[in-house]
This record gives C-alpha cells, structure tokens and sequence, in this order.
C-alpha cells in the first residue's frame, strides 16, 4: 500500500499518457491530406496551412465566403503574411494586405526587378513539379515604402458556382528553403527535356521562375564546361566548378558528380560565408543530371541551410 | 534529520534501491535524449540514407551509454566515480561534418579518434596543472559551463530549431508550465516529488503540449513504421579509418575545448559530490579527463558522433541532490541498451522542444550558481576582479560578436571560438600576467635566502 502511494504519481502520470496516446492516435489531423515533410521551417509551413485552409472555405461555400474574408480582415492577415484571392484572368478579388487592390487586374505588374509576379503564379499553378506553386518576387509590406522579398504559395480553387480562382499568400522576408530549389531545378531539367538547348535562354533569363534572390539555375557538361554560369550572367568566363572547393577544402561538385554516378538527383552541403557577418555557415547544392542530344549534362542550384539556434 | 536525508538523498558510492535507481537513471536518459538531435542533423547534412542515420545514430547511443558507465563505475585507472554521463558532444559536431565532407565518414571517424588520443593526453596534464587553477578560476570554468548551455536551453524553450523562424506562444507556455513544475517540485516537494522533480516536470509539460499543439502527439504516430528492435549493420563508411594532416590543427584545439568543458563538468560533480572537500581534488578530475577522451577515441571506433561529458546531467544532480554514481552507471546502461530498440528511443527523442528546453534551464541554474558560489568562497581582491571581469568580457564576446571573430586574424579565430574556452583559456594566462609580481617576490625572496 506505500509503495503504491509512493509511485501513484508516476504511474498515474503514465496511465494518462498512454490513454492520451491511444486517444490521438484515433483522430485525424485536418491536414492529413497536407503534405508539408519537404518544408524545413515552422513559417513556411504555417503559411501553406493558412492558404490550404482558406482554400478549403471558398471551395465550400464559393464566392459566398468572400463576405466572411472581407468582414473578418483581421483573421486573413498576420505581421508576416496575409490572404489575397485572383481569378484566373489577374484581377483581385480579395485582398486583406491590401484591399485599394481588390477589383483592379494586376496582369501585368512588375515587381522592382521586372518580374510578373501574377503571371509567374499562373505558370506555377500549372507546374507539376510546384504543388503548392511558390512564387518568389519583391514586394512591399502595407504601410511601408521599401522593396521586401517575398516567397508566395497559391492553391486552384473551383468554386461551387463554378468559378475559377486562386488563393495565395506571401510571407514576407521568406527563409530559404531546399524545396524551392528542388522546384525550380527540376522545372528547368523537365523544359530541357522538352526543348533541348532553347530552354538555356529562358532558365538564364533572371525575370523567369528560374531565378530569385541569390538563387540561380547553372547547368554544365562533364568536363566542367559552363552552359549557363552560377555566377555571371554570360559563359564569358569559363570557372572550373569541379576544381572548387568551399571554405573548408570540400569540393562539393566533384563529390557531386560522383553520387550521380548512381542516382539522377544529389544533394550536397558545403560551408560559404555568411552575407552580412561573414561567418561560416551551411550551404547546400542541388544537382540533376539530364541528356540534351545524347549527351549528358548537369542542373543544378544552391541554396542556404537553415541555421540551427 | 539524517534519517530524513537518507530516504531522500543518495550520495556518490551508494547504491539507491533498485526502483530509485531505475527512475533516477530514466530521468538522467531523458535528459541525455536532447543530444540525440545532432547525430540526426549530422546526417541529414551529409545526406545520409535512412538505413545510415539509424546505425549511426545506436552508434553514438553505444559509444554515449559506455563512455557513462566507464566514467562513473569506478575503475582503478580511468573514470572519475561520479554521476557525470556522456552524451554526443555538440562542441565537435561543426568540424566532424567537416571531416565528414572532406574524407567521407573514415575520416570523421580517424579525427575523431585522435581527438580522443589529444583529451586523453591532457588529462596528466590538467592534473600537474593544478596551481594554474586557483579555487576562483575552477569556479569560473564551472559557471562557464552552465552559461554555455543558455542558448540551445533557451531555443527550445522557445520551441525554435533555426533562427529566425517563426514561435508559437503555445510552445513558451509549455515550456514555462514544465519549468515551474520542475522548479517547485524542486523547492516545495519532499522526498519522491523532490528527487523526481525533472522527470514529473517533463511528464507534465508532455501532456500539456499534447493536449494545446496535437501535433506532438500526431509526431508520436511517426514512430508505428519503425522496428522494435534492430541490431545496428557495419555499412561500407563505417568499415574505413583515415587520418588527415590539415584537420590536427583544428581537432586539437576542440579537443582542448572539449577537455576543459569536462574539466567544468568534473569539477562541479566534485563539488557536488563531496562539498566537504576543501581543495580541488585532482586525482578522480584526471581519470575522468582520462575516460572522457577514452570515450570521444571509442566513439570513433564504433563509427559514432565525438562524446562529451553532459552539464546538464551534473545540473540535475545539484538539483535533486540524487548523487549516486550508480544512476550514471543505469543511465548508461539504458541508453546501451536503448541503442538496439530504435521505436522506444524515437518516441523519446519526439518530446517537445520546449520541454526539454525547460529541463536544461533548470539543470543548467546549478551549474552556475555551483561556479558563482565557488569563485566567491575565498578573498577577493583586484587582480581576480580584472582576471575574472576580462576574461567574460572576452569569452562571452564570441557569442554576442560572433561576426567580428568572422573577421579577426586566424590565430584569434582558432582560440576566440566559444564562451567557455576563451573564457577559460584567459583566466589562466591573465592569472598568471596578473601576478608576476608576486612570483618576483618570491624569487627575489629566495635568492636572498
């Protein structure tokens, strides 16, 4: 009887941790259907949860639930993001950042670089390589009057009523994640494919999903030749990517290059300086290879690794 | 009043009845549970396969879980006999991906063996150097060893794994509710509650964060995929051993840093473990140097990540006052044996950030008071104000200025490269600038004898 008082606690803390266990593991998440496992960042995946679930709501009740969006701002809007709803045709619907837009078409707006954010939305919508169809461009935050970067996802919506839109929200001073370089380097690997060299001009094209921020797609033949630079805007200058190494006396390409020996996608981490600290920190390169007329080449792209605490 | 104590306490060379020392030893392996984060980034950031991460991290587990039960067990040779376990050091974690980069797990595995040699050198070493530790500077370096862990403790309190990303309020509520409970188990609780106070502080804040965030316990459901029980397979990285040149320098000056946090670990187990101790006693401080080189040069072998004597199990220990040596020995024990059952310790390993964030602030509270009560216990006079003062001056500098480090001359940045080492390193250079005066006095003395 004392030894049972004595461990009541633990084994009653025990007993309600295994009910509690046994409970959740019969219910059901609401984004069960959701698949966020190639986001790294609590941020961007709370952004594509806030986008799926307004998703969810138009799709459901249709053009009706704009009247909930527009009563309840406040709800669609955060200090990092907020809500925006298009047709397909670029006029805005709804928008909770803000709303002088809503009823205008912004087809053809430019962001400061001369980037078409919503006809890059549009292209992405239709990417099978994007499922939640990111989009990177600069914007600025309501209020303020300086450019702010922003990575945006989007979601197609047919409303019961029949209409055709899409929702979308941007976080502002987005993280890096590695599943945005997946994205855009198979999308350049998948238009090589389908086009051969054409495809060279619209991937180095720095107004083109291909390119954002710091981030570009490069391609190279096997023996190092460039066919689109990582860091130059022409091939002028040929770098011999093998031969490089990083700030700890990695080559990451040449270690690369041998992973693909037997596999067609490789992720490699090497360590770079920090832009502002000029510290070291962790970067990673993203490479495929594909064949352009029989030959085989390399796509590749690099991006930040999150910088744990 | 001894009596009391008795029922409540346990010191180092006591063996507790055998179902304290299964819950003592099982609230020290949760604790050890927050290491095991690193040989999971580890690699991830290699690009290790699935069927990699998994032996490599029962590797480190078996490496963490021996390298605990040769420092307390008490060996004639090696092993200081105090509750001090080991867990994967995050002070190698940086240059072991390097090495990994460089030359593939062969050579993470060499380097850090020879890691291993270098700690295992500086063990006689630290021990003929006692006078160059005064009682204030040991005092120093333990408090050291409790300010190291503020970052990684506050971080997942806060529930964040990257910077700059996003924090729930939810997550700081956990963390805070685990916290109180475990502090006032701690200061209100007698007997059972007190000595069990972390474990029933993580218990609660678990089921807290599972009834506010589900998706603590959607995580739990990760773990039906994966086996009960596998025996960990020697694949073709970890049938190699290589050395590098290039990397001696760097390896040699983490493992001087890793000697010196030990050192802290050791001396604030000392302390607490025999308080009536009045001067440093040096013996069980170098074989247990000696077993915590011996354990990051075994972990090598097994293909593990380095390991590193654990501040926050000696902080648990200060706070529960459960000093036996033999909870060390059972946690390593347990964390062995755990290696070979990869469902039981994935679903340890889920438990929520800010709960294990609450646990290392409360551990890590001990240590610093433990050093700050040590460095006061003598007379105080200006030169150990400007010894003490420059030296944190210096050494906390390199967390709140990293980028000026960035920037520095090479030499520094070898040396300027973490709170306490740096800090470490200049007590004992200035201590002995400081009072070359007095050594002159003393010579002059004794050429005039």
């Amino acid at each position: 009887m004392y030894l049972l008082k004595k461990w009541s606690f633990l084994i009653i803390s025990s007993a309600i941790l295994l009910s509690t266990v046994s409970f959740i593991s019969g219910c059901q998440s609401k984004y069960e259907d959701l698949d966020l496992t190639m986001y790294q960042y609590r941020d961007t995946k709370d952004l594509v949860k806030f986008v799926y679930d307004a998703a969810l709501m138009l799709e459901k009740d249709g053009t009706k639930s704009l009247d909930y969006f527009c009563n309840n701002r406040n709800l669609f809007k955060t200090k990092d993001y907020y809500l925006y709803i298009y047709d397909v045709n670029g006029t805005n619907i709804y928008h909770a950042g803000m709303e002088h837009l809503e009823g205008k078409n912004l087809w053809d707006l430019t962001d400061k670089d001369g980037k078409k954010a919503v006809q890059l939305v549009i292209k992405a919508l239709e990417d099978k390589n994007n499922p939640h169809a990111w989009v990177h461009y600069s914007w600025w935050e309501p209020g303020k009057f300086y450019p702010v970067p922003k990575s945006s996802c989007h979601l197609k919506v047919q409303t019961p009523d029949g209409k055709r839109l899409f929702v979308g929200g941007g976080l502002d001073y987005p993280h890096e994640e590695k599943e945005f370089i997946r994205i855009i380097v198979d999308g350049a690997v998948q238009l090589i494919e389908e086009r051969g060299q054409k495809a060279f001009s619209d991937i180095a094209d720095p107004l083109s999903q291909y390119g954002y921020r710091d981030v570009r797609v490069f391609a190279f033949r096997p023996d190092g030749e460039i066919l689109i630079s990582p860091v130059t805007g022409d091939n002028l200058s040929q770098i011999q990517l093998l031969e490089c190494v990083d700030e700890v006396g990695h080559k990451p390409f040449e270690k690369a290059l041998k992973e693909l020996e037997s596999k067609n996608s490789v992720w490699e981490v090497f360590m770079a300086k920090q832009r502002y600290q000029r510290k070291l920190i962790k970067k990673c390169l993203y490479l495929r290879k594909t064949v352009i007329s029989g030959e085989e080449i390399y796509v590749g792209a690099i991006t930040d690794l999150p910088y744990p605490v | 009043m001894a009596k009391k104590n008795k029922v409540s306490e346990y010191s180092v060379n006591q063996v507790p009845p055998a179902g304290h020392l299964f819950v003592s030893s099982i609230q020290h392996v949760l604790l050890m549970f927050v290491s095991l984060g690193f040989p999971v980034i580890f690699s991830s950031q290699i690009g290790g396969s699935t069927e990699f991460a998994a032996n490599f991290i029962a590797f480190s587990m078996l490496a963490a879980g021996l390298g605990s039960i040769i420092q307390s067990v008490g060996l004639p040779f090696i092993g200081s006999g105090y509750l001090c376990p080991n867990v994967c050091g995050p002070s190698y974690f940086s240059l072991s991906l390097s090495a990994a980069w460089v030359g593939g797990i062969p050579l993470m595995r060499g380097m850090i063996i020879f890691a291993g040699l270098i700690e295992m050198a500086l063990a006689p070493i630290l021990e003929k150097m006692r006078k160059v530790f005064p009682t204030f500077i040991v005092g120093l370096v333990v408090a050291m060893v409790g300010v190291s862990v503020i970052k990684v403790s506050v971080a997942s309190l806060f529930g964040v794994a990257f910077q700059g990303d996003a924090i729930r309020t939810t997550d700081i509520v956990i963390g805070m509710f685990s916290l109180m409970v475990m502090v006032l188990c701690n200061l209100w609780g007698k007997g059972f509650v007190k000595m069990y106070c972390l474990l029933i502080g993580m218990l609660s804040g678990w089921i807290l964060a599972g009834i506010l965030l589900p998706e603590y316990w959607y995580n739990l459901l990760t773990v039906k995929n994966i086996p009960m029980f596998a025996l960990p397979t020697i694949g073709p990285e970890f049938k190699q051993i290589t050395f590098d040149f290039k990397m001696i320098i760097p390896f040699t000056v983490i493992a001087i840093s890793g000697s010196l946090k030990s050192f802290g670990n050791l001396l604030a187990a000392q302390k607490i473990s025999e308080p009536d101790l009045k001067e440093t006693n040096f013996v069980p401080i170098r074989k247990g140097l000696l077993a915590d080189g011996f354990s990051t040069a075994l972990a090598g072998l097994l293909g593990g990540m380095a390991v590193d004597t654990s501040s926050s199990n000696v902080g648990l220990a200060g706070a529960t006052k459960v000093l036996s040596k033999w909870i060390s020995v059972g946690a390593g024990v347990i964390f062995v044996i755990l290696a070979f059952f990869p469902k039981l310790s994935t679903a340890l390993s889920l438990m929520p950030k800010p709960v294990l964030g609450a646990a290392i602030i409360f551990a890590g509270c001990f240590m610093i008071c433990i050093g700050l009560q040590q460095m006061f216990s003598e007379g105080w006079d200006p030169r150990k104000t400007f010894v003490v003062g420059i030296s944190l001056f210096f050494g906390l500098s390199t967390a709140f200025l990293p980028g000026i480090y960035a920037r520095a001359p090479h030499f520094i940045q070898i040396f300027f490269t973490d709170p306490l080492p740096t800090t470490a390193i200049l007590s004992v250079i200035l201590n002995q600038i400081f009072n070359l005066d007095v050594l002159l006095e003393k010579l002059k003395k004794k050429g005039c004898h």
